[in-house]
C-alpha cells in the first residue's frame, strides 16, 4: 500500500513537471510537416489539384487508385506523417496512387457548380489518371463529400464507370443529418442571398457549423491537450488533427447553393431525383464493385445518413463495413492504421490486377 | 483490494470535464435542432451578410472617389488571370500531345503486382 502510494505520488509529480516543461516546448515548437509524401501536381484546374504520388515499390497493381478528398477540407488528412499516412500505406502495398485535393476557391471561382466538380474535376482527374497510367481502369476512393462526388460521377457514367468504387462516411440521406438540416432550414436560411452577396461560402461559417455539431468539443479538446502535455505521442497527434480540422476551405458559391438546395433541402440523392447538368444520376445502374466504410460514432455523417447508400447502389458485388471510430479517426490515426486501412487493402488489392 | 489514492491533480478535473462535455453536447445539440434556434442563427448570419453588402457598396464608392481599385476590380483582374492560366494549360496540353515531354521522366514501374494471397 505504501509502495503504491509512493508510486502514485511519483507518477503525479513527474507528469506535472512534464506538463510544465513540455507546455513551454509546445508553445515554442513549429507544427509538424504534413502531406509531405513525394508527389507531382499533374493537373491544376480552379481549386482542383491532382497529385500523383511517387511509387515506393518496384511493381504496382495494374489499376491506379484515385482518392477524392472532401471539398471542405485539405487532402493531407490522407497523408499526415510517415507511419500515419494512408497514401504511404497504399504506396507501400503496391498501389499507383493519385489524389484529387482542393485549394481554396478564388473569388472568380464563385460560379463553379456541381457540374464542374463532378464532371470537370472528378471526371477530368479520372481522364488524367487514365492518360498518365495508360490504363482505362481506375479505382475511385472518396471521403465524405468526396465520396458524394465519386458516387455522382459513377451514377452519371455507369457505362464507362470506375473499375472499383470505395467511399468512406458518405452521406446520402441528408434529412438524417438533423443538425445540418436544422441549420440550413429552408424557412430561415436564405442561401441565395448568402451566395449572391459573398460569392463563396466562407470557411469560418462552415467551421462554425461543424463545431456546433459538438458545442463542447473545442473546449474539451484543449483540456485534453493540457492534461496530456506530458505524452509526446498525444501532443503530436493532437497538433496534426487540430491543424487539419481548423484548416477548412471555403466553397464555391454555386456549388454550395446546389448542395444546399438539391442535396439538403430536396434530399435528391436519396429520393432518386438528383440531376447534374440535366442528366439523371442513376445509382441503381452502377455496376462496379462497391465498398462503403462508415464509422460507428460518426457525429458529422451519422449512420442514419450514410447507411442507406448501399441499398441504392446497383452493384452485385457490394459491401458495407461499420468500424469503430468517428468521422476522422476512421480514416486517419491509430484507429485507421489498425482497422480501416488493412480492410481497404484486402478489398482493393484483389480487384486491382 | 482497492486502488491507491488518486494523486493526479487533473483527475477530478478530468471527470468533471467529461461530464460537462457530455451535458453540453447533448443539450446544445437538442437546442440547436429547434426551429427557434435555426431562426435566430439565420437572422444573425443574414444581418452579417447584409452588413457586408452595405459595407462593400460604401467602400466601393469611397475607393472609386479616391481613384483606387476596389475588390471587384481585383476580382475581375483575378478572373482575367485565371482565363490566361486556363489558356496556358490548354496550350501546354496541346504541346504535350504533339511533342515529347521535355522534362526527364521517372522510370515507369511495372504494373504487374499481384495480391499477397495470389
Amino acid at each position: 500500500m505504501a509502495t503504491s502510494f509512493l508510486d502514485s505520488a511519483q507518477s503525479a509529480v513527474e507528469r506535472s513537471i512534464q506538463r510544465s516543461l513540455k507546455g513551454l516546448g509546445y508553445m515554442a515548437s513549429s507544427a509538424p510537416v504534413l502531406g509531405a509524401s513525394a508527389k507531382d501536381v499533374v493537373l491544376s484546374r480552379g481549386p482542383l489539384r491532382l497529385y500523383h504520388y511517387h511509387p515506393l515499390t518496384d511493381e504496382v497493381y495494374r489499376v491506379p487508385v484515385l482518392l477524392v478528398m472532401a471539398t471542405t477540407n485539405r487532402g493531407y488528412i490522407f497523408d499526415m506523417i510517415p507511419g500515419q499516412s494512408l497514401v504511404e500505406f497504399l504506396l507501400l502495398r503496391g498501389y499507383d496512387v493519385f489524389m484529387a485535393d482542393w485549394e481554396a476557391p478564388r473569388a472568380e471561382d464563385r460560379a463553379l457548380g456541381m457540374k464542374d466538380y463532378v464532371e470537370d474535376f472528378v471526371g477530368g482527374s479520372i481522364a488524367e489518371v487514365q492518360r498518365l497510367s495508360g490504363e482505362s481502369d481506375v479505382s475511385l476512393v472518396g471521403y465524405c463529400m468526396g465520396g458524394v462526388l465519386s458516387v455522382l460521377w459513377a451514377g452519371l457514367n455507369h457505362v464507362a464507370g470506375p473499375k472499383n468504387l470505395a467511399v468512406f462516411t458518405t452521406p446520402v440521406d441528408f434529412h438524417q443529418m438533423t443538425l445540418f438540416k436544422s441549420m440550413s432550414d429552408q424557412r430561415y436560411f436564405d442561401v441565395d442571398r448568402l451566395v449572391d452577396t459573398l460569392g463563396l461560402a466562407p470557411a469560418d461559417m462552415l467551421l462554425t457549423a461543424f463545431d456546433m455539431l459538438r458545442p463542447a468539443g473545442r473546449v474539451a479538446s484543449n483540456f485534453q491537450l493540457l492534461d496530456n502535455l506530458w505524452d509526446d505521442d498525444f501532443v503530436k497527434a493532437h497538433r496534426m488533427f487540430d491543424r487539419w480540422s481548423n484548416d477548412m476551405l471555403p466553397l464555391a458559391g454555386e456549388y454550395f447553393r446546389e448542395t444546399t438546395k438539391q442535396l439538403v433541402w430536396d434530399n435528391a440523392l436519396m429520393a432518386g431525383t438528383m440531376k447534374v447538368s440535366g442528366q439523371p444520376v442513376e445509382l441503381d445502374k452502377i455496376s462496379a464493385p462497391f465498398l462503403h466504410v462508415t464509422a460507428e460514432h460518426d457525429h458529422i455523417v451519422t449512420t442514419a445518413a450514410s447507411a442507406p447508400l448501399i441499398g441504392l447502389i446497383g452493384s452485385a458485388d457490394k459491401e458495407q463495413i461499420v468500424l469503430k471510430g468517428g468521422h476522422v479517426s476512421l480514416i486517419a490515426g491509430p484507429n485507421a492504421v489498425n482497422r480501416m486501412w488493412p480492410r481497404l487493402d484486402t478489398w482493393l488489392g484483389a480487384k486491382s490486377v | 483490494m482497492t486502488d491507491g489514492p488518486n494523486l493526479d491533480p487533473f483527475g477530478l478535473a478530468r471527470t468533471w470535464m467529461a461530464q460537462w462535455e457530455k451535458l453540453v453536447n447533448e443539450h446544445g445539440t437538442e437546442l440547436l435542432a429547434k426551429p427557434e434556434a435555426a431562426r435566430a442563427m439565420q437572422a444573425l448570419s443574414g444581418a452579417a451578410v447584409q452588413l457586408k453588402a452595405v459595407n462593400d457598396a460604401a467602400s466601393g464608392k469611397l475607393l472609386a472617389a479616391a481613384n483606387l481599385p476596389s475588390r471587384a476590380d481585383f476580382e475581375a483582374l483575378g478572373a482575367r488571370l485565371g482565363a490566361i492560366e486556363a489558356s496556358l494549360a490548354r496550350i501546354e496540353q496541346a504541346l504535350r500531345e504533339v511533342a515529347p515531354d521535355t522534362v526527364p521522366k521517372r522510370p515507369a514501374v511495372a504494373r504487374t503486382r499481384q495480391p499477397p494471397s495470389a
